[in-house]
């Protein structure tokens, strides 16, 4: 300030030679004003005074001091006086309209950035949070948290609705007790724009929702011709042996050695209808997540064994189970399905060569390995063998190829009862299957 | 002897045609019912040696059969159960059936099941022995070979091998074996029969060459003693 009214004092020097002393009062109204704009009403006024006591002392005469001679150097210096204080109090009306331009341009702002926000790919919580906050921020509130649900106010938060009626989406919570002027800023201003872009995004979740539902159904559909047109050829061809069996042995002229021969392709292909329709039946139940596991502790070692005892007589395994495996707790059915699809697969591959089956603990989760010396499998089908009706290229497709739906149906149980199962393996080199489960949380152990 | 009387029980014809097949010509009688109420009114009128009845009934279920016939009888009863239908199976076996086999059945194992829960009935001398499958046990002696190699088992071990044996074909369920073996205060305690059964299981099964298996696992229900 002082400064200003030094260069100001300094500047009526040079144009006293141009014009009256009295009429030189206007330059020191460049400080005020530029005090005024920038500093505020009251010290415009202050620089007011002190201007006029500079003017008086250093121009009027009597030059350096405080009293004044002519009458009409009154009229000047308090002229100017008036005409300074209206310059502050205009100064300061434009800063406050640029403040108030200021703040509605950042809730324009906020406005747009809460578009962006609830239109952005982020969980709505999270969205929620952030816009809670540049709430908070533009509108110099301590707190603002939006719910999506009906919320009643406190003592110390009070609760703004967001939508009305039926189109109530949520509500607004800012502590209570907010300054008028804020507190109809915000309902007039963000609470509808709020409003209105949180419908949007709450609309645009449901339409996505939908749409993932709808994809969904489309793919099971096409699983489901997919299943259709398969079932129609597997069930076909032993419905045809059979009959033709049985008709066959009604026949005349036939040997007790071609009936027996005829009854046990009948029982053969009867029972792998059998379990052809018990395979497609997992699998449905599978797709349509109707597989509930029926959990309880299994020992890992009992689910092995049951798989190897239903493996076809013959077969070769090594074993190599480690012993105190963890008990895991799944569906005991389920694993052994899944196991069993496992080494039929193998014992088809890997003739033969044994089948290898490892089984450790390792951490808090229990493996299962098979491994065949088959052909290998290529990284590019890993994961597609795992799809149903998959049938390895070149696989004959006669009495001992299998549904298809093995693996298919190993895949579902595994990872319904919480395990992984996949495959390593090249090319040349056989394959490992590993099925991967949780071991069973250990309880507090039985009293006795 | 007179020749032992079976009960079929199913709403299906051609279930009830080939059960009928099946145990003639095993020299059973063979006396069937289409429901619960027809099964219970036929064996009032007359006495049946065992029964084979199917979950799935038009005038309730082979649950319920099964505890009405367990008011009065202790005959052994087999039920027929689908793939699917594991609740209502462990539901018949804790009514009072004494085993299960599920559809579709081979004859074999019918009548290998149906014979095991009769032998329990006849009261015929325990046999001082058993061999099938390469295993040869001698109950008196308390020695066991298998493929001619003595294996060395502990006295618990022993006493499951025989409560299986001597059961063989049978379901023996968890609580049964507990019961037998260790007593009645421990009849729940599953974790330490999965325990032993694993010790035996590691002691009689060739972890090498052609696969043996002679405990089989019921899941959830117990274990039966099947060698193959």
């Amino acid at each position: 300030m002082a400064v200003l009214l030094a260069a100001c004092t300094a500047l009526v020097y040079p144009l006293e030679r141009v014009t009256s002393v009295t009429a030189l009062g206007v330059v020191y109204l460049l400080g005020v004003v530029i005090i005024a704009t920038f500093w505020g009403v009251w010290l415009g006024i202050a620089m007011a005074v002190l201007s006029g006591a500079a003017y008086n002392f250093f121009h009027l005469p009597p030059v350096g001091q405080f009293t004044i001679a002519d009458s009409g150097n009154w009229v000047a210096l308090v002229t100017f006086l008036a005409v300074a204080a209206v310059m502050s109090s205009i100064s300061e009306l434009a800063r406050a309209r640029a403040r108030e331009a200021e703040r509605r341009r950042a809730e324009a702002d906020l406005t747009a950035e809460m578009a962006q926000l609830l239109l952005a790919r982020m969980g709505m919580q999270e969205t929620l949070g952030l816009i809670g906050q540049r709430l908070a921020q533009v509108f110099e509130l301590q707190s603002a948290t939006i719910v999506l649900r009906e919320a009643a106010g406190d003592a110390r938060r009070q609760a703004i609705a967001l939508g009305v009626g039926t189109g109530r989406l949520g509500t607004l919570l800012v502590p209570a007790g907010l300054p008028t002027a804020t507190e109809h800023r915000l309902r007039r201003g963000a609470v509808p724009a709020l409003t209105a872009v949180l419908r949007a995004a709450l609309e645009r979740e449901r339409l996505v929702a939908e749409a993932v539902q709808t994809e969904g159904l489309r793919r099971s559909e096409a699983v489901k011709t997919a299943v259709l047109r398969a079932v129609s050829h597997d069930l076909r061809s032993p419905l045809t042996a059979m009959i033709a069996a049985g008709a066959a042995v009604r026949g005349d002229g036939v040997t007790a050695e071609e009936r027996d021969e005829l009854g046990g392709l009948v029982e053969h292909e009867g029972t792998r209808l059998s379990r052809l329709i018990d395979d497609l039946l997992d699998l449905s139940r599978l797709e349509a997540d109707a597989a509930a596991p029926r959990f309880a502790e299994c020992s890992i070692e009992e689910v092995i064994d049951a798989a190897l005892a239903v493996q076809p007589a013959g077969a070769r395994f090594d074993l190599a189970v480690e012993t105190d495996l963890p008990a895991v707790t799944a569906d005991f059915v389920q694993l052994e399905r899944a196991l069993a699809n496992l080494l039929e697969n193998a014992t088809r591959f890997s003739t033969p060569a044994p089948v290898v089956l490892r089984a450790r603990a390792h951490g808090d989760r229990v493996s299962v390995r098979v491994a065949d010396r088959g052909p290998g499998i290529a990284a590019a089908d890993q994961e597609r063998i795992f799809e149903p009706f998959y049938r390895a290229a070149g696989q004959p497709n006669d009495e001992h190829a299998g549904s298809g739906l093995g693996l298919a149906i190993a895949r579902g149980f595994v990872e319904t009862n919480g395990g992984r199962i996949w495959v390593e393996s090249n090319p040349g080199q056989g394959s490992v299957f590993v099925i991967d489960l949780p071991a069973a949380q250990v309880r507090a152990p039985a009293a006795g | 002897m007179s020749a032992r009387r079976v009960l079929a029980v199913d709403d299906e014809l051609q279930i009830l045609r080939a059960l009928r097949l099946i145990l003639r010509g095993e020299g059973y009688e063979v006396l069937t019912a289409a429901g619960v109420q027809d099964a219970l009114d036929r064996t009032a009128l007359t006495p049946v040696d065992a029964a084979i009845v199917d979950l799935l009934l038009p005038d309730g279920d082979g649950v319920q059969l099964c505890r009405r016939l367990r008011e009065w009888s202790t005959m052994p009863i087999i039920v027929l159960s689908a793939v699917g239908e594991e609740e209502q199976k462990v539901r018949a076996l804790r009514a009072g059936a004494d085993d299960y086999i599920t559809k579709p059945f081979g004859p074999g194992e019918l009548v290998a099941r149906l014979e095991a829960v009769l032998r329990r009935v006849v009261t015929e001398p325990e046999p001082a022995s058993f061999s099938a499958a390469g295993l040869e046990v001698d109950l008196v002696a308390h020695v066991v070979r298998r493929d001619g190699q003595a294996i060395h088992l502990t006295p618990t071990e022993f006493s499951l091998l025989r409560a299986l044996v001597v059961n063989r074909g049978r379901l023996m369920t968890h609580r049964a074996l507990l019961t037998d073996i260790w007593g009645p205060e421990y009849a729940d305690d599953v974790t330490v029969l999965r325990g032993q059964i694993a010790n035996l299981r590691r002691k009689l099964e060739p972890t090498s060459g052609p696969r043996r298996h002679y405990v089989r696992t019921e899941p959830g229900i117990g274990y039966r003693f099947d060698p193959r």
